[in-house]
C-alpha cells in the first residue's frame, strides 16, 4: 500500500515538474533569433545550421535574422525572405503543411503499426504445462537438430 | 621491388584462395569432409596473411613517403608526422575499403578456426558465406576505382598530404578503425544466420554461436560512434558533437538495428519465439552496414565523410541488392520452418517490453533511413532540391529515445511471463521516486521544455533500476552462497556478466542522456572582439585574450590567440587557432577545449586582423556535463567487455526450451 502511494506521488511529482517546465514563456529576441537561426542550413556548410556555424556567411545570416527581429517581423516573413533567396534547400527540416511534410508521418505510422502488432500477441496468458501441439513440435525439432549434426 | 609490386601482387594473390576457400567449406558442410575443412581453414589463414601484408605494405608505402603510388602522393607529403601517415591507411577511398577487407579477412579466419569447433556443419556453411563476401571484396579492392596500389608515373617529387581534418587530431587514429571493426564483425552472426536458413534449421544455434561477436560487433560499433562523436566536437570548431551528418546516420542506423537484436535475442533464447524476427534484424543491421559503406564511400551524399565521387558506388549498390535479395529470399522459404510457438505473456511482461523496445528502435532506424535518403530521392525524381537535418532528426528522435529509456528503467524490473501488481509496486516505488527526484532537480537548476525535464527524470530512473537491481542481487548471493557484500558484488559481474554487465551499459547510457540534454539545453554562449590584454565575460568566467603567436612549421601555418581562463578557483590557460594547410582552400579552426567534470569552455577563433594582429573575434561556449558524453560512452564500453567476458569455470547453461521441457534438451 505505501509502495502504490509512493509510486503515485512520484509520478504527480514527475508531472507537475514537467507542467512547470513547459509552461509558455516570452521569448526574448535573442532567444528568437538563435531558434529561427537553428531551422536555417549554412550554405556554405556540411549540413550545420546557421547558428551553429562560425563560418562568414552564417554571421552574416544571423544578423541579417537579428535585424528581421528588431525589425518586428513575424517567424514566416523572415523564413519567406531566405527561402525566396536560396530555396526550400534552405530549411532544414521541410515545413508540417506542405506536400513534403510528409517525411513527418512515417515515423508516427511505423510506431503505431508496431505497436498494434505487438499488441495483438501480448495479454494472452501463457499455459503452465506445454499443450499436445507444442509437445510434438518440439519433439520434431529436437529430431531435426540431432539429424543436422 | 617496390612497395606497389608487393602490395599489389598479394593482394591479388589473396583472390583465388577466398575462392577457394568458399568451395572447400561449402563442400565441407555438405559431405562432412573434415579434409576440405582442413584445406578452408588454411585458406583463411592464408587470406589473411596476404591481406593483411597489403595493409602493411600500404602503410610501408606511408611512411616511407613512396610517391609512385598515387594514393601515398594524393594522400601524404614529406612532412606529414608518422602518426598520420600511418593512420591515412584510413585516410581516403581506397585505403579504406583494403582496412575493411583485412577485417572481413581477420573475421574469416577467425570463425574457420575458432568456430568450426562446437558446430561443423553449421559454421563451415558461415565460413563457406564469409568467403563469398571477402571475394566480392578482394574483387572490389583490385578494380580499378579502388585499387591503393596504382601507381603514377612519373612519381611527384612531393604528395598533396592528407586532408587537413584528418592530420589535426589523435583520435583519428581510433574512430575510423572501431567502426569497421564494428561494421565488418556483423558479418559473422550474418553468416551463421544465413548458415542456419541454408541448412534449415529451426534453433537458435546460430544466436548462441554467434552472441560474443554480435555483443563486440555493437560494443565496437557504439564506441567508434561515440569517438566519432568526440573528434567532431574537438576539432571541427563548431562546439556540437552530433550533426545528423548522412555518415553519422549511417553508422547509427545499424547500431540501433543491433540493439534492437541483442535485446530480442534473450525473448528467443528463453521463450523460444521471435526466430524469424531475429534474423530480419541481424540480416537489417548488416545490409545496413553495406548502405552505410555505399553513402559515404560513392559520394552520393555531402558530408565531411564523404570522398571523391567514385566508380564504386555501382558495385556496393549491387552487392547490397544482392545481400538483400539472397537472404530475404532464404528468410521467406524457411519461415514456415521457423514458426514461433506461442503467445507472447502478459503487457506487464519482459518480453512484452522487448517487443515495444523493438518496435521503437525499428522506428527510429526507419525514420533516420527516410531522413537520409528522402532528399536524395526527392532530387532523383523532381531535381527539387530539400534538406533533413537537425529540427526534422531532433523533433523524431528525442521523444522515441526518451520512450526508449523509460523501457530501459521497466524491461529489467519485469520478470519473463509477467508479474503480479503487488510485486511490480514494490519494486517501482524507488525508481519512480528517483525519478521524480530527477525531474525536481531539472525544474530547480532551470531546464524548460518537457523533454529536458522527462530526459532527467527518466535516466534518474533507469539508474535507481539499475541500483535497485545490484542490491537485489548482492542480497541473493549473500544468502545462496554465503559471501561477504563486496565479493557478491564482485561475483555478480563475474559469474552473471551477461546480466550485470548489462546493466553497466544501462548506467552508460543514461549516463549520455543527461550529458545530453545539459550539453544542449545550459549551453551559454558570447562573441567578442578583443584587443590584445582584453577580455570578456561568459558564465560567470573572464576570457582574457592575451596575446597572437604565429606557428610555422613544414606541413601547416598557425595564427593561435593565446587566451587565460579566470573562474573562482583559479585561471588557466586556453589557445584557440585557425590552421592553415597548404592542400586546403580556407583555414581549419583548431578549437581549445578546458574541460572539466562540470563543464567545458570552449573556444574558437573565428576571425582576427589579418595585417597588424590588431584584434581576434572570439567564440566562447560553456558547455555543462559535456565530457560525460565519452565517459558515458566507456561505461558502454566496460559493460559490453564484462558481458562478453566468459563466465569462469561453469559453461552458461542454454535456458530450457519454453515450458518445462527438459524432455527436449535431454534428448539431444
Amino acid at each position: 500500500m505505501t509502495a502504490r502511494i509512493a509510486i503515485l506521488l512520484g509520478i504527480l511529482a514527475v508531472a507537475v515538474a514537467v507542467a512547470i517546465a513547459a509552461a509558455p514563456r516570452t521569448e526574448g529576441a535573442e532567444q528568437r533569433v538563435a531558434r529561427i537561426a537553428a531551422e536555417l542550413r549554412c550554405p556554405v556548410c556540411q549540413g550545420l545550421s546557421v547558428a551553429d556555424s562560425s563560418s562568414d556567411t552564417a554571421r552574416e545570416m544571423r544578423s541579417v535574422i537579428q535585424q528581421r527581429v528588431a525589425q518586428g517581423r513575424g517567424d514566416d516573413e523572415i523564413r519567406a525572405e531566405f527561402r525566396r533567396a536560396y530555396g526550400d534547400w534552405i530549411l532544414l527540416s521541410p515545413p508540417l503543411l506542405d506536400p513534403r511534410g510528409a517525411v513527418w508521418l512515417l515515423p508516427l505510422v511505423v510506431i503505431a503499426a508496431g505497436a498494434l502488432a505487438v499488441a495483438s500477441r501480448v495479454g494472452h496468458p501463457v499455459s503452465p504445462t506445454p499443450t499436445p501441439e507444442q509437445l510434438a513440435l518440439l519433439r520434431r525439432r529436437a529430431s531435426t537438430e540431432e539429424a543436422v549434426e | 621491388m617496390s612497395w606497389a609490386d608487393l602490395g599489389g601482387g598479394v593482394l591479388r594473390a589473396a583472390l583465388p584462395l577466398a575462392v577457394w576457400g568458399a568451395f572447400a567449406s561449402g563442400y565441407a558442410a555438405r559431405a562432412r569432409d573434415g579434409r576440405m575443412l582442413a584445406s578452408a581453414r588454411w585458406s583463411a589463414l592464408g587470406a589473411l596473411g596476404l591481406v593483411a601484408a597489403a595493409s602493411l605494405s600500404m602503410v610501408g608505402a606511408l611512411l616511407s613517403h613512396d610517391f609512385s603510388i598515387r594514393y601515398v602522393a594524393l594522400n601524404n607529403a614529406r612532412e606529414t608526422p608518422a602518426y598520420f601517415s600511418a593512420i591515412s591507411l584510413w585516410a581516403s577511398l581506397e585505403g579504406s575499403i583494403l582496412l575493411w577487407t583485412t577485417v572481413l579477412a581477420g573475421a574469416v579466419a577467425f570463425v574457420a578456426w575458432r568456430g568450426t569447433r562446437g558446430l561443423p556443419r553449421l559454421a563451415s556453411t558461415a565460413l563457406a558465406v564469409l568467403f563469398v563476401m571477402l571475394s566480392f571484396f578482394l574483387v572490389l579492392v583490385v578494380t580499378p576505382a579502388a585499387d591503393p596500389f596504382v601507381r603514377i608515373d612519373p612519381a611527384p617529387l612531393n604528395g598533396r598530404g592528407p586532408n587537413p581534418l584528418l592530420q589535426d587530431h589523435w583520435l583519428m587514429g581510433l574512430h575510423p578503425p572501431l567502426l569497421y571493426l564494428g561494421y565488418v564483425l556483423f558479418s559473422i552472426p550474418f553468416a551463421y544466420a544465413v548458415a542456419s536458413l541454408i541448412l534449415g534449421e529451426g534453433g537458435d544455434r546460430w544466436i548462441v554461436a554467434t552472441r560474443r561477436s554480435a555483443l563486440v560487433a555493437w560494443a565496437l560499433l557504439g564506441v567508434g560512434i561515440v569517438a566519432g562523436a568526440w573528434w567532431s566536437y574537438a576539432v571541427l570548431g563548431w562546439g556540437g558533437y552530433w550533426a545528423w551528418d548522412p555518415v553519422e546516420n549511417a553508422a547509427i542506423m545499424p547500431w540501433l538495428v543491433a540493439t534492437a537484436y541483442l535485446h530480442s535475442v534473450m525473448v528467443e533464447e528463453k521463450r523460444r519465439m521471435l526466430r524469424t524476427w531475429n534474423i530480419a534484424l541481424v540480416i537489417g543491421a548488416f545490409s545496413l552496414t553495406i548502405l552505410g559503406t555505399f553513402l559515404t564511400r560513392s559520394g552520393v551524399v555531402n558530408s565531411v565523410h564523404s570522398f571523391t565521387q567514385s566508380a564504386i558506388g555501382p558495385l556496393l549498390l549491387g552487392y547490397l541488392t544482392a545481400v538483400l535479395a539472397f537472404s530475404v529470399g532464404l528468410l521467406l522459404w524457411r519461415a514456415p520452418r521457423l514458426a514461433d510457438p506461442g503467445p507472447v505473456g502478459t503487457p506487464l511482461s519482459r518480453e512484452a517490453v522487448f517487443l515495444f523496445q523493438n518496435v521503437l528502435f525499428v522506428a527510429a532506424t526507419l525514420t533516420v533511413m527516410l531522413g537520409t535518403l528522402y532528399p536524395l530521392a526527392v532530387e532523383a525524381i523532381s531535381g527539387d532540391q530539400v534538406s533533413i537535418g537537425s529540427p526534422y532528426f531532433d523533433r523524431v528522435e528525442v521523444p522515441i529515445g526518451l520512450a526508449l529509456l523509460f523501457l530501459m528503467g521497466v524491461g529489467p524490473q519485469l520478470p519473463w511471463h509477467g508479474a503480479s501488481r503487488s510485486t511490480l509496486e514494490r519494486q517501482f516505488a524507488a525508481p519512480v521516486l528517483a525519478a521524480a527526484g530527477g525531474a525536481i532537480l531539472a525544474v530547480l537548476i532551470g531546464l524548460r521544455g518537457p523533454a529536458p525535464v522527462l530526459g532527467f527524470a527518466l535516466a534518474a530512473f533507469v539508474i535507481a533500476t539499475v541500483v535497485q537491481e545490484v542490491q537485489r542481487g548482492i542480497r541473493a548471493r549473500r544468502t545462496l552462497h554465503g559471501e561477504a557484500s563486496w565479493a557478491a558484488f564482485v561475483n555478480l559481474f563475474r559469474r552473471s556478466g551477461r546480466r550485470y554487465g548489462g546493466y553497466v551499459v544501462h548506467v552508460g547510457i543514461a549516463t549520455m542522456a543527461l550529458a545530453i540534454v545539459m550539453s544542449q539545453a545550459q549551453a551559454v554562449q558570447a562573441e567578442a572582439t578583443l584587443a590584445p590584454g582584453g577580455s570578456m565575460q561568459v558564465a560567470g568566467r573572464t576570457i582574457v585574450f592575451e596575446r597572437f603567436r604565429d606557428v610555422i612549421e613544414p606541413r601547416r601555418e598557425q595564427v593561435v590567440a593565446e587566451l587565460r581562463v579566470v573562474d573562482g578557483s583559479g585561471s588557466g590557460p586556453l589557445a584557440a587557432a585557425l590552421t592553415y594547410y597548404p592542400n586546403a582552400t580556407g583555414a581549419i579552426g583548431s578549437p581549445g577545449i578546458r574541460s572539466s567534470a562540470g563543464d567545458d569552455v570552449y573556444v574558437i577563433l573565428a576571425a582576427y586582423d589579418a595585417r597588424s594582429r590588431a584584434w581576434a573575434t572570439i567564440q566562447v561556449k560553456v558547455i555543462p556535463l559535456v565530457s560525460w558524453l565519452w565517459i558515458g560512452g566507456a561505461i558502454v564500453g566496460l559493460g559490453a567487455i564484462i558481458a562478453a567476458l566468459p563466465t569462469p569455470k561453469r559453461r552458461e547453461q542454454l535456458a530450457p526450451i519454453a515450458v518445462g521441457a527438459s524432455s527436449a534438451a535431454g534428448a539431444k
